[in-house]
């Protein structure tokens, strides 16, 4: 009996892996080596779960999935996170949506070491904070944070949108070419990005209500409907970017 | 058949496959909607002259539009699938374009049948313009003076019917204006139907053709013109003086036929005489609406 049943990644699945097997009430009635036999499908056949997972702990009703990169790579379906998940969530991702209801850590929707670009489509979702870099170099698609975000949100953009409900850290949107950063709270803006107006972007509102309305965000109507500042940039880049800041009712 | 005293004739309502596309325009207020769309379906009564038929459907809610303010549904159509497209596009952006407020978006999501309206306009951006894919749809923004113009990037195209219609030959002209209005009010509103004309209301049916005019693609109804009976074959009975007919177009045969029943029903009134229908025989157009028929099933409704 432990407080916890870890799993920790210790293989990348090359497929796709389903665990359907793998639920907190199962687990709480189960022995570490029985955990590790639990099936599991991978590419569509049959595996165990101690072929991809290092299980620490046994009969606990509480299961921690230690994974970096979950979802990279993906090409549709639905990701559902229940709980904070690593570094690297949604890497390059070009379909489907992740849905993490916890944080996340560096790189969520970003891209993979030396690669031009981060995601090039699909939506990821993450109801909590997000580290450093999300959305960097993102070339499609949708990341959004309902808590802050770290460093260099949505940094080397080349198109795609970025919301922040939450504080936007420092460096955002930094090298971006194209794509929107949507900053609700408070966001550190390189000076290379240059005020234009304050306007209501009809983009947003419809954006924030399929959020509101599909994705079961609680958006407030004060961010639907309300006035935001818009700066282009980088303009030490293309330019074609925008950071819009909300900026009252 | 005889409904209120009125004679329901034995003919039957011939329409034609057209093509259809719904757009739905949303605007900071109802009346901003409105004017674009009255703009929109302005000049587009008959294909004969307009090259489209278009009308309101009706008017949405904010909760019913898809970035939740008011909003007006408008049916849009035409004969052949190459026009629809390039009506839509000089006229969505010479009227929804031009509008204060406005945003459009396609009410026929569900048609894989695509026209790329919406790309088509991004280019007034001048190189300005920027997309964004939402919930797998994509729209175009367009900056324009007073801040930004969003329409979606295409919109879905169906098959519709045109030229449902039924006449009413009255009295006198007042009876058959206030039966007209009886009928269109009975039939606003309804989902998947439009009546293009003035009002909903058509005072000039016309006749494929000309006998005298080679260059005229219709002319008047000389059967239904109740001051040529002296001299002309009438299709008129004694008595009455004045006709005028309602036009619907819509996107399926069972919407026209709904509309039909409430609006031949509201337009059995004092001083009406008959019911009647007009046809090409049968052999042109593929939705024939029978009017007894059609008004039987009311009954056993």
């Amino acid at each position: 009996m432990s407080d916890v049943v870890t799993l920790a990644l210790r293989t990348a699945p090359a497929g796709a892996l389903e665990l359907a097997a793998v639920t907190p009430d199962r687990l709480a009635q189960l022995a570490q080596r029985e955990i590790a036999a639990l099936p599991v499908r991978h590419g569509g056949r049959a595996a165990a779960l101690g072929d991809f997972f290092v299980v620490q702990g046994e009969r606990a009703a509480r299961v921690r999935l230690e994974a970096e990169g979950l979802g990279a790579a993906m090409t549709g379906g639905e990701l559902l996170v229940e709980g904070h998940a690593g570094r690297d969530v949604g890497v390059a991702m070009a379909g489907g949506t992740i849905e993490v209801r916890g944080d996340t850590g560096d790189n969520a929707g970003g891209a993979l070491p030396g690669a031009a670009r981060g995601m090039v489509g699909g939506e990821i979702v993450i109801r909590g904070n997000a580290g450093d870099d999300a959305g960097a170099r993102m070339r499609r698609g949708l990341v959004v944070v309902t808590g802050n975000a770290g460093q260099g949100t949505g940094r080397g953009m080349i198109a795609g949108t970025a919301v922040v409900f939450g504080e936007t850290g420092s460096d955002a949107g930094r090298w971006t070419k194209r794509g929107s950063i949507v900053a609700c709270g408070p966001v550190a803006r390189p000076a290379t990005f240059r005020y234009a107006c304050t306007y209501r972007p009809p983009h947003v509102r419809l954006l924030l209500l399929y959020l509101r309305e599909r994705r079961g965000l609680d958006v407030a109507d004060r961010w639907i409907t309300g006035r935001y500042d818009r700066y282009c940039g980088d303009l030490a880049e293309l330019g074609k970017g925008e950071m819009l800041q909300w900026a009252g009712e | 058949m005889i409904i209120n005293g009125v004679t329901i004739e034995d003919t039957f309502a011939e329409a034609f496959t057209m093509r259809v596309a719904r757009i739905v325009i949303t605007g900071k207020t109802a009346r901003w909607a409105r004017e674009a769309a009255l703009k929109l379906t302005g000049f587009a009564t008959s294909v004969i002259g307009c090259k489209c038929e278009a009308g309101i459907e009706r008017e949405l809610a904010a909760p019913e539009t898809p970035d939740g303010r008011p909003g007006v549904s408008v049916l849009f159509l035409t004969m052949d699938k190459e026009s629809l497209p390039q009506q839509l596009i000089v006229r969505l952006g010479q009227t929804v374009l031009t509008c204060p407020t406005t945003a459009c978006f396609d009410g026929l999501q569900a048609a894989p049948d695509r026209l790329a309206v919406g790309r088509a306009l991004r280019v007034f951006g001048d190189g300005f313009q920027g997309s964004k894919v939402i919930g797998g749809r994509r729209y175009w923004r367009v900056p324009v003076m007073e801040g930004e113009f969003l329409i979606e990037e295409t919109f879905g195209m169906q098959k519709g019917v045109g030229g449902g219609n039924f006449l009413i030959l009255a009295e006198h002209a007042d009876a058959a204006l206030a039966a007209a209005e009886a009928a269109v009010l009975a039939m606003t509103d309804r989902p998947g139907v439009i009546l293009p004309f003035p009002g909903g209301v058509v005072r000039s049916g016309s006749k494929v053709g000309s006998k005298r005019y080679k260059n005229m693609l219709a002319t008047t109804n000389e059967a239904f013109s109740p001051t040529l009976r002296a001299i002309a074959p009438s299709a008129l009975p004694q008595g009455v003086n004045s006709v005028l007919e309602i036009v619907l177009d819509g996107t399926d045969a069972p919407s026209i036929e709904a509309a039909m029943r409430l609006g031949i029903r509201a337009a059995c009134l004092g001083g009406v005489r008959s019911i009647s229908a007009g046809n090409y025989g049968g052999k042109l157009g593929p939705h024939h609406f029978p009017l007894r028929k059609i008004m039987t099933a009311s009954a056993v409704a």
